[in-house]
């Protein structure tokens, strides 16, 4: 996080130590259906880098290759140039690496700060036998997180809501508070899945100054979105699925004026 | 001096309610007892029941309630506990020669883990209907080698000659027979003899008692907890807990064999208590009644699991005294009514009413009475009587955060400090 300064998205041939996300070869295949099809693309550190492509280039699929939900038939992922493929979601979250959902599920009978303690690695209280050997450690590391909560919270300005159960909010705020909760994960790199999908326009805004902001503070992005407006104005490089593999990859403007990727969203396919 | 008025003020609705039923309750057993009508050991044989099922719900709870694991197998922890301490401390085990009581709770609950491991490594990594419908099977199997491993559990005979559970220890053995046998003329005319049966079953109460009061305090601890909180998170969405970083199969296992200990424990206090156990033990309607009481209850409640288990043993002990009331009654109406006109036809109606719950099963009335109120909580209250509080945070964290973060803090962040 503390490499915020290495945005230079023009060197391909960069060292290991600016990539952050390496995606090598992955494939995988659905009973005959090839969802993933020899991928490859790197996250640099410090971008806001996009995952674009047509209904069915498998967007998600190299999303859950990537964090662990799907093991990959073939190919390889490297977070921090640390192999993670075919590890579990929580091993590769230990990597520093989380990700976002689409359409994330509301935690029942819980506050949205309660939710979002979630968020922080490693705590003590996560284990049932500290709960009872070192109850202190417990009450120091509760202590901390419920303030990096609120002031996450704060910092997102939705700290109006911390004590509102998490059930009553409305979409777009619950993809705030999801943002928000990751970020106590102080994650190297944060996947999100269509951050701006069912979000009303002014929420929009809000959501790209905050991955904007977040940006500048140190957090490399990955990105997959429809919305191509929200795309252009924030991701830079974009990389274009197509197929199951990568069709090109550049800058908003580069793509924007490509044919295959227009042949590809219009359906020329082969 | 306890200031009720600010108590009540500061209670739910629910609360209040359920309040009321419980005063209510404990007024009636109580005219039962200086009426004479209920026998003191009786009562607090009811009394150890409910507690039993208490235990059952804060088991059942601490799965369904905390982390959404679907466990139909509740009669066979209950069982396997209930077996575990009875054939170490039985006279007439096979496979052992009269252990402490002690040995056998840790063997039960030992049992109990190995079960539950069983189950639980296999299904839990899958999706949650696996454990469903594994323990649905479970609970059958474990009541069919009970039933034919003979040489081991004395198979459809049953383990007979298990002992109170305070029989070896040094002061609670002679407590019984020590006491003096009370006969006290209760206000309400009848005479009430406590001997040794009343006093050994005190000992058992207090037993159930110690096991329900330690099981909730350690799982009202550990719900409020960051590892409770990591459960609900995943009761209500499991990929988000995955991708935050949480182990969850290690969660689900642990809270599973968590609450199969404390099913486990309430199967140790029925073996003590009927001093006897058989593949009935293992009567797969426990299970479903056990259910019944964790919804009724409110998922996720501790508390509602405790009041749950209580109310399951009203509606399965309750209906044989108040069918024998019931009919006691309608008989005295008809006898005050005449028996000229409509009056007449009123009293052939009253009376063939108490000639038919007069003939009425127990059991039937039961599975009516359970029937009524889930139907009763699905259309008034489906989130059940007593549900979780809103915010459960570690306590001693929240006392002391600040209310609101101060705006100092904001421009603090930013800097990346590792």
């Amino acid at each position: 996080m503390t490499d915020a300064a290495a945005r230079d998205t023009d060197a391909v041939d960069a060292g290991d130590d600016r990539v952050v996300l390496r995606v090598e070869n992955l494939r995988k295949e659905f009973g005959g259906l090839v969802a993933a099809d020899d991928a490859s693309f790197d996250v640099e550190r410090g971008t806001i880098t996009a995952l674009i492509g047509p209904n069915g280039a498998g967007k998600s699929t190299v999303f859950n290759l990537v964090s662990g939900f799907y093991e990959p038939d073939a190919g390889r992922v490297e977070v921090d140039g640390v192999d993670v493929t075919g590890l579990e979601p929580y091993e590769v979250a230990d990597h520093g690496l989380v990700r976002t959902f689409q359409t994330p599920r509301k935690l029942e009978g819980m506050t949205v700060r309660e939710a979002m303690l979630v968020g922080p690695q490693d705590q003590p209280g996560e284990s049932f036998l500290t709960l009872f050997t070192a109850p202190g450690d417990v009450a120091t590391a509760e202590k901390r997180n419920l303030a990096d909560a609120e002031r996450l919270l704060a910092e997102f300005e939705i700290d109006h809501l911390a004590t509102q159960p998490a059930t009553d909010i409305s979409g777009g705020q619950t993809k705030l508070v999801e943002l928000a909760r990751a970020m106590l994960a102080e994650p190297e790199i944060l996947l999100l899945d269509e951050p701006a999908a069912g979000v009303n326009p002014t929420l929009r805004a809000e959501l790209a100054a905050q991955i904007r902001r977040l940006n500048e503070a140190g957090t490399t992005c990955l990105l997959i979105e429809h919305d191509m407006e929200f795309v252009m104005e924030l991701a830079d490089p974009v990389v274009v699925l197509d197929q199951g593999s990568v069709l090109t990859q550049g800058s908003p403007e580069a793509i924007r004026g490509d044919d295959r990727v227009i042949e590809a969203y219009l359906g020329g396919g082969a | 001096m306890v200031d009720v008025a600010g108590v009540v003020d500061d209670m739910t609705t629910a609360e209040r309610g359920v309040t009321v039923v419980v005063v209510v309750a404990v007024v009636v057993l109580l005219l039962g007892l200086f009426s004479g009508r209920l026998a003191p050991t009786y009562f607090l044989f009811l009394v150890g029941l409910a507690g039993m099922y208490a235990l059952l719900s804060l088991g059942l709870n601490s799965q369904w309630g905390f982390g959404g694991l679907i466990n139909f197998s509740v009669a066979a922890f209950f069982g396997i506990g209930a077996y575990g301490a009875a054939l170490v401390t039985a006279s007439n085990s096979p496979v052992s020669d009269g252990f402490s009581p002690v040995y056998g709770l840790a063997v039960a609950l030992g049992l109990a883990t190995v079960l539950a491991l069983f189950i639980g490594l296999p299904t839990l990594r899958l999706r949650a209907d696996y454990l469903a419908i594994a323990s649905l099977g479970l609970a059958e199997v474990v009541r069919r080698i009970i039933l034919n491993e003979r040489h081991l559990t004395n198979g459809s005979l049953g383990v007979r000659g298990v002992p109170g559970f305070f029989d070896d220890w040094p002061v609670l053995s002679t407590f019984p027979e020590a006491m003096p046998g009370l006969r006290i003329d209760v206000p309400l005319g009848a005479t009430v003899e406590l001997g040794a049966p009343f006093y050994r079953m005190l000992l058992n109460v207090l037993l159930v008692a110690v096991f329900a009061a330690g099981s909730y305090l350690l799982l009202s601890r550990v719900h409020r907890s960051p590892w409770g909180r990591v459960l609900r998170t995943i009761r209500s969405d499991e990929d988000l807990a995955r991708a935050l970083g949480k182990n969850t199969f290690r969660f689900k296992l642990q809270a599973f064999v968590l609450g199969s200990l404390v099913m486990a424990l309430a199967g140790v206090f029925y073996a003590h208590l009927q001093q006897f156990v058989g593949p009935g033990t293992l009567d797969p309607l426990t299970t479903f009644y056990v259910w019944v009481a964790v919804i009724l209850g409110g998922s996720g409640s501790n508390r509602g699991a405790l009041f749950g288990g209580i109310v399951i043993v009203a509606v399965r002990e309750g209906p044989r005294f108040a069918l024998g009331w019931l009919v006691g009654i309608l008989e005295s109406v008809s006898g005050a009514l005449g028996s000229d006109g409509f009056v007449g036809r009123l009293q052939e109606f009253v009376v063939s009413l108490a000639r038919t719950l007069e003939a009425m099963d127990a059991a039937a009335v039961r599975l009516v009475l359970v029937g009524l109120l889930i139907v009763a909580l699905m259309r008034l209250r489906p989130e059940g009587i007593l549900p979780p509080q809103r915010e459960l945070i570690w306590s001693s964290a929240v006392d002391e955060a600040p209310e609101q973060p101060d705006t100092g803090v904001r421009e603090a962040r930013g800097d990346g400090d590792d």
